[in-house]
Parts: C-alpha cells; structure tokens; sequence
C-alpha cells in the first residue's frame, strides 16, 4: 500500500472526527444533566395573554441570552416589562420603540449577589419596600457597571439559618418596580458548636415532620415531588433538580402550625428560599465539610458564600447539589502550618463549574472593605465590577459562556431569583444591557440599560462615562 | 388687649421716639416718592401710600393726604409688602406631644431624611394639635424677624405622618394671645418613608374619608332618649385612635360636633334596632376622634393642607400611601434639596396631582456628583407653579434672604417671580392674601422701605411697618 493512501484517509477521517468540544467533554465528562422536567421552566407565551401596552424592540445585536447560547443579529421583543420573545424575524408590532443595536452586543442585566447601597434602606425597619430610595445616584452607578438586580442582605444569619435580605432592582424612578423578592434568601455561619448541630438537627426534623403533614393532607393534589429527598441529585446545574422540584409546586399554603424556629428552614426545604452558608474565619476544607453537613441535613444544596478551599472539593460540592459565591481575584496564600491545603486558586470557578458546581462571582472588597459591589470609589478606574471578575475567572480557566452565566443566571440562581431575573428568556422581566464590545472585555461599556422595560441608564446622558468614546 | 396695656403700650410709644419715631396707631402716614411693588399690579414708578388705622388706605400716584399725617419722604426708594414666612419653626420650643429627647439642634427641618425608619418620636396621628399651645410669646426670634422685614410669620409643628396644626402669628404681639393670629392656619401632613409611617398616613386617610362619607348621610330626626345607644356602632373603630388623641380638644371643634353626632347616632340606631332596648343611659356624645375630624375637614377641602415632601423619593412613597385621597386646599412643602434622595423638579410629571402653590428653598443646588448649578426654583416656575420660598427661621437667615434672592434671579429666576415668592405666593399659601403680600387698598399696612431696588447689592432696609406702626428705629446709617 502506499503511504500516501493512509495518510489521506487518516486525515479524512480526522477532518470528519475532528471534534474538540467532542475531546472537551470525553476529557472532562460532565455529570449527567437533569432532565429537562426538573428545569423550571420559564413561564410559556405571554403574547396574547396579556394586552401589551408598550412595546421595545432592541435589534441587530448579538444576543447573550445568559443561559450560554449566543445568537447572532437577532431581536429582543420586550412587551411592557416582560420579555416577549427573542430571536430572528420577529414581527415587530406598530408604534413600538425600537433601538438598533447593530454591531452591538445584548446580554441580560447583570445580577450582584453581592452590594451595597443603590436605593437600599438605611435602616431596618418594617418592610423594605417602604423605605427604598428609587432616585438614589448610586443607582446609575450600578446601571454603569451593568448591574440591574441585587441581594440586599440586613441581618446575617447566626447558627441558624435566618437573616432578612431582599432582591432589588436598580429602577430608577420606579419605587414599584424595584422589589422582586423579599427574604428570598436565609443565611446562616459555620462551623457550629455541637450544641448548636444538635439544635439545628432538631429544627429540621421539626420541619421534614411538618411537611410531611402537609404534603399527607394534600396527597393527591399533585404526585409528591422529591424535594425533601436524597441529594444525589448531582448534575450539571446540580443545585436545580432538587430545589427546583420544590420551587415547581404551587407556594404551599400558609405555615400556619409551623413549629417554632423552623419557619427559615421550611422556606428553603419547600425551595422559597435559598440558604447561604458562611464560615466565621477562613473558610478552610473542614468548614466546607461542615457546609456541606448542613446540605446533607436539608437534604438539598446550600450556597457556600466564598469558599477559599473549594477548589480542594469540587466532586464532593457537587455532590450535595451546592452552589459556590467566588471571588476570583481574591488571593490568600496558603498556610504551610495548616494540615489541609489551602490558599486560593485562580482557577477555582473553573475547577468548580467543569465539577458541575454553579458559581457566581463578586470583586473583592473595594475600599469599603468585604466583597461587595462598591459604587463609590472612582467607578471604572478601580475596576471593581462584575464582568470584570468575571473575565479574572475565565483567565483562571473558566469556560467563556459559563463566566457570563456567572453574573447573570447563575447568580439570579444563587439569589433566589432565576425565575425572574437572569436571562433574557421568554417570560422573564425585560432587564437588558446594549454593550459595545464583549460582555467580558475590560474596554467594554454599557451604553444602554433597560430595567423592567424601561431605558434607565444611556452612557451619553449620564455624567461617569459620558466623555469616553472609542 | 385690655385698656390698661393699650393704655401704657400708646405712652411707652410716644415716650421712646427718637427720629422719626413711632406713630401713633391713629395718625395717617403717607409715604410719598415711592416706587411701589404692589405685587397684585403694576408696579408704580412714584407714587404714595397713604396708611390708616393699620391699614393702606390709598395707593397712587395723586392721592390726598390728610391733615395731621405723619409724611414720609421716600426719596426715590421702594415699597414693597412685607414679608410672609409661611412655613418657620422660629420661636417654637419644645411641643409637649413630640419626643424631647433629642438635642435642639436636631430637631430641624430635615430630621426625618436620611433614616428610613420613623426616627426617634413614636409617630402618632396628632392632627388635631396646635404648634401655637406650645409657643411662648417672649421671645426675641420674634422681635428680630420683625426688624428684619418678617410682618406677617407662621410656625409649623414637625414629625412624620400628621404632627399637628400650624398657626399664623403677629410677631409683635407679646402675650400668647396677641401672638397667634390663627391656631389653626394649616394642618401639616409629613411625607416620610418607613412601614410604620407610612401605615399611619394610610390609616389616618381612610379613617378621615369614612368620617368624610359620614358627614355627607342625611341626618335623620332625632328619636326618643330611650332607643339611645351610649355609643354608635361605627365610632367603636375609632375608640382605639383614642390613644392618638391629644389631652387638647379644640374647644372650637366642639360646636360643630353635635349635629354631626347625631347623624352617626342615628345609624347606630337603626342599626341595632332589632336588639333588645337597653335601660335608657345618659345620652353621651358619641366618641369621635379629634385627629381624624381634622383630617376629614382637610379632605373636605374645610382646611388647609401643608403636604410636606421633601425629595422624590418621599414623593413616590407618598402617593402610595395617600392612595387616592385628594387635598383641595393645599400646598407642597419642600425645603431643602437632596440630591441623594431626587429632586421635585426632576420629577414633574410626577408632581402634577399636586399643582399649585408650592413653598421651597431659595437656593441653588447640585446634582449628584456634579458641581453644576441648577436652579430648581426657576424650573417650578417654568413649570407653572406658583413658587414662594420659605425665609428661614432666624434673623441670619432673613437677612440674606434677599442676596439669595439675587442669586436666583442671576441664574434665570424672574425678577417679579422672585419677590412676590416672599410676599404675595406665602400669603396665598397661608390663604391670607387677601390681607398680606401685597399693597393695595385695604390690606393691612405691612411695608418694607428700601433706599433703592431691594435686589440691588447695595440696597439697605430703611424702615419696616406693621400694622401702620414703624418697627423698631428708622434706619439711617
């Protein structure tokens, strides 16, 4: 035979088989992913269910539609504040608003799940709703940096999960449209005494007990969805299977009966609420463990907020279904005096998202210290936003599609919020960014930010960055 | 007065003249080769003004003087109204309702802004009580305003939600009873943002627009004592307001309550005529809660309303608290301008269930992170609104009242718009305009002299008059 021959159908085949997402996913097998039914699902169709009385039409972009698919010159139709339908050749209806956003670049509203400032309450006191401040400037700071919903957090949680937070919006001039969820989010710190497991155990047997109850009295409603059940849920967007399960049931009545101290914890167990755990010190691999003890308790994923360490454990995260807050560009050396590894790793969102962990990322502490999204400081020349961090994680390894979900619906997931917020699917509020350039790029600005359907913020009328033009 | 005060007030007046003296309340005073600002007409070039018995008797360019009248040469320089402090806290000391605790000097105008929640006092529904019980009449604040220009000057209560009535006084009266003009001049409804504030705003709107629909049933004749029920069914709601009552009733209030009580009663009545009649009882009135009549009365459009908001995000909390309630007589309050919390010229569209007279910082103001000036008194006024300003509440701030008013009208302000803002659009916020704010025949005799236009830099206040009678020495220096 002749050299040649194999040599040509060596390379026919490798041009046929060539396959490096193929090669990706053979080196790096991702979990199996939940069937679609666990998903939940955005809500279907609104066209003709609701009048529409205002329509927008942001076209010609390149769509980032925040769950990692790009589509290419497509069209957002947005009626009044919901998203009504995205893609190609859209029918666009009379005397709607249309913004051309050729060559420009559309991504849903960034979500902070972690901030300050921006219209929240001083105090705390009654509901937050009545002491929001919707004309605060450091609004259109965030609208700036592209952020457009936000976890406000009050109270910290102790040893056991609770806490009062809420998920605001940065509508600006809109003191309605600026609530989206209140208490969607309990937290609570590790490590606990003995005692206090002890408590805790006892809280959530009270709370499995109490919904048993219900779910006794309602057999028959709906076949009984595992969502107090095993963890082993594990799976790509592994914290959804289980809780989603809970979020797809109807909002089970009131917890009228509830025993005393476990109100938080039916909250997360029935999927209302999600549970942040924390760690007092350095959250080193034993406090993870303990993190993940609680997971295995409740039975569901909890979200570990800035777990230096995470990168040592990422089948075992997976495993209970757990989410990850990360903060790339935070560095802590490691302690050679410390029996386990520790130390941050850049690559710790990639490592944690290949495990099948989902992960939102937050800067670091600015100069007001903790990270947090800081609106002051000279925004733009501390670089302390969001995509920004993002783009640190993907440096890390981070695959580029999984680092924008990173600010938008995985952290709308890690909020409570993904019903909601967090990608511009049909169904979900009309909170878009126009950028001119890609959404992780650090010369990118926004140039338009619509809230809730309405334009917020346009770089040209505002003063922060009104002067730059490329 | 009693004839015993008058008597010595008329010797110590002649007695502590110097030049030019006190006049007599009796003797006319004509002031001629005036440039008078009527603020209702034109402005006249020359004219005189003749005062009488503590009013303008005449204004014009030929006008008689009478025999015996004091007769002030003006010399070229300009009359113009005195001024109107609408909305002032000068010489109010601590109310007995509202919480002392805090320091005086908090106890400011902005107290509230910045917190989210009620701050310190319990916030309470107190409409129905008055700033003038708590005001003590000694005071030199009131004095030094006067000499300043301030002759006509009305004090506002403070706190969220409803903290009282607000009074007009005369600052040169010196009892109690001289000072307060009107005790009931405006009630004050405070914007505030916080669960708790705006829940009693909510509350006390709809309980006063029950009483509103109340009021409107037809009164029945009235029934035999027997089938008298002690209470009505409907003031048992009211009962627990009862701990929001204050120990002062109006006793003004308490003649226009019988009639109205018996109209309650008799749906009391019909309503529990089917129970079994109880042992006939004294007939006591039925229990209604002063606070929430107050508030019924401003719905009625019966008194004035003073809405205090102080930036647009107190706007937009307010409109969800008030829900649909409308003020027919009433004006916006809005000192100060945050530039945290929005402007009110920001948000015009918003502020057009409020149109009307609106009382405002005579200043200008940046927005946030800009050292821009803007003037958002000029924008109201463009906008249509009838703009007064509030002067302040000491001497110090009176006496630069008018530079800042240069300072406005050199950054687009109407020159016209600026001094009626001082005199006539404060009286007609106070609805007293028809006695002050402006020169005409008829209205009291409150002028202020200058030696020449009073927006001038170099413009001095030669002489203050009220009610006819100069105040304090003539100016000469």
């Amino acid at each position: 035979m002749r050299l040649s021959t194999p040599l040509v159908i060596a390379a026919l085949m490798l041009l046929v088989t060539d396959d490096v997402m193929g090669q990706r996913r053979r080196r790096f097998p991702a979990r199996p992913q939940p069937t679609e039914a666990a998903r939940p699902a955005p809500a279907p169709e609104v066209a003709e269910k609701k009048k529409v009385e205002h329509w927008l039409a942001v076209t010609g972009g390149d769509v980032y539609l925040g769950t990692g698919q790009l589509v290419r010159r497509a069209t957002v139709l947005i009626g009044d504040d919901k998203i009504h339908a995205v893609g190609h050749d859209l029918d666009i209806p009379e005397g709607a608003t249309v913004i051309d956003a050729t060559g420009k670049v559309v991504a849903p509203g960034f979500v902070a799940v972690k901030a300050a400032g921006m219209g929240a309450p001083r105090s705390n006191d009654g509901k937050v709703a009545d002491s929001l401040n919707p004309y605060d400037p450091s609004i259109k700071m965030g609208l700036a940096a592209g952020v457009t919903s936000w976890l406000m957090t009050f109270d910290q949680g102790t040893d056991k999960p609770g806490g009062k937070s809420a998920v605001l919006k940065l509508a600006y001039g809109d003191l309605d449209g600026m609530v989206v969820a209140e208490n969607s989010v309990y937290s609570m710190r590790v490590p606990l005494t003995p005692g206090q497991w002890e408590a805790l155990r006892d809280n959530v047997k009270k709370a499995k007990e109490h919904l048993e109850k219900e779910r006794a009295e309602r057999s028959g409603d709906k076949p009984a969805t595992p969502a107090a059940a095993t963890p082993a849920s594990a799976g790509g967007e592994a914290g959804r299977g289980s809780r989603s399960g809970g979020r797809a049931r109807p909002g089970s009545g009131g917890a009228s009966g509830a025993p005393k101290g476990t109100e938080e914890i039916l909250a997360v167990m029935r999927g209302e609420a999600v549970l942040w755990v924390t760690c007092q010190r350095s959250f080193d691999n034993r406090a993870i463990h303990q993190a993940l003890d609680v997971a295995a308790l409740l039975g569901q994923g909890v979200v570990l907020d800035n777990p230096i360490t995470a990168w040592c454990l990422p089948d075992e995260i997976a495993e209970t279904g757990s989410m990850a807050i990360l903060n790339p560009r935070e560095r802590s050396a490691p302690d050679p005096t410390h029996p386990d590894t520790t130390g941050s790793n850049i690559a710790a969102a990639a490592i944690l998202s290949r495990a099948g962990v989902a992960v939102a990322v937050t800067p670091p502490g600015g100069r007001f210290g903790g990270a947090t999204l800081g609106t002051g400081g000279i925004l733009g020349q501390d670089l302390h936003t969001l995509h920004l961090d993002a783009a640190y994680a993907v440096r890390g390894g981070l695959d580029n599609r999984k680092a924008l979900r990173a600010i938008t619906l995985d952290a709308a997931k890690i909020i409570g919020a993904e019903a909601r917020v967090g990608s511009l699917e049909v169904g979900k509020d009309a909170d878009l960014l126009i950028l001119d350039g890609d959404p992780l790029h650090y010369r990118t600005f926004v140039e338009t930010a619509v809230v809730n359907g309405k334009v917020v913020y346009e770089k040209d009328k505002e003063p922060f960055y009104r002067h730059i033009q490329r | 007065m009693t004839l015993g005060t008058r008597l010595t007030q008329t010797v110590v007046s002649w007695i502590a003249v110097t030049c030019g003296g006190l006049a007599a309340q009796e003797r006319p005073v004509a002031i001629q080769n005036a440039r008078v600002l009527t603020m209702t007409g034109e402005t006249l070039e020359s004219a005189t003004v003749l005062l009488r018995g503590g009013s303008i008797e005449a204004v014009g360019a030929d006008v008689e003087i009478p025999a015996g009248a004091e007769i002030v040469d003006a010399q070229g320089g300009t009359l113009m109204p005195g001024l109107v402090s609408a909305y002032s806290r000068a010489g109010v000391t601590a109310p007995p309702q509202q919480d002392t605790s805090e320091p005086a000097e908090r106890r400011g105008r902005f107290r509230g802004r910045g917190r989210g929640g009620s701050g310190s006092s319990a916030a309470s529904n107190k409409a129905a009580a008055k700033v003038s019980d708590a005001l003590y009449a000694r005071q030199d604040v009131f004095g030094d305003l006067l000499e300043c220009g301030v002759t006509t000057l009305a004090v506002t209560p403070e706190g969220p939600g409803f903290p009282g009535q607000g009074a007009v006084l005369d600052p040169a009266g010196k009892t109690r009873e001289a000072l307060t003009v009107d005790d009931e001049a405006f009630v004050l409804l405070s914007a505030a943002t916080g669960t708790k504030n705006k829940e009693l705003i909510k509350d006390g709107l709809e309980k006063a627009q029950k009483a509103v629909e109340e009021r409107k049933k037809p009164k029945t004749p009235e029934k035999p004592a027997e089938e008298k029920k002690p209470e009505a069914k409907k003031t048992e709601a009211k009962a627990p307001e009862a701990e929001g009552k204050t120990g002062e009733k109006p006793p003004a209030k308490e003649g226009e309550k019988p009639p109205v009580k018996e109209g309650e009663k008799k749906e009391g009545d019909e309503k529990s005529e089917e129970k079994k009649p109880q042992p006939p009882q004294p007939a006591r009135p039925a229990k209604k809660d002063p606070n929430i009549e107050v508030l019924a009365d401003v719905l009625e459009g019966k008194r004035r309303a003073f809405l205090l908001v102080t930036s647009a995000s107190d706007l937009a909390h307010f409109k969800g608290a008030i829900g649909k309630s409308e003020f027919p007589k009433r004006t916006l309050i809005a000192p100060g301008y945050s530039s945290t919390n929005g402007r009110l010229d920001e948000v015009l569209d918003q502020l057009e269930p409020f149109k009307g007279t609106i009382l405002t910082s005579p200043t200008l103001t940046s927005p946030a992170y800009s050292e821009a000036l803007v003037n958002p008194a000029a924008a109201l006024v463009a906008a249509g609104y009838d703009v007064g300003f509030i002067l302040g509440d000491s001497k110090r701030d009176v006496r630069d009242l008018f530079f800042k008013l240069m300072e406005l009208v050199r950054h687009g302000l109407d020159r016209d718009a600026a001094l009626a803002g001082v005199t006539l659009v404060p009286a007609k916020a106070l609805g007293i305009d028809d006695r002050v704010g402006s020169i005409a025949e008829g209205k009291d005799a409150d002028l202020l002299l200058f030696d020449r236009d009073p927006l001038d830099p170099a413009a001095k206040l030669v002489r203050v008059w009220h009610k006819g009678g100069t105040v304090g020495k003539e100016r000469t220096e």
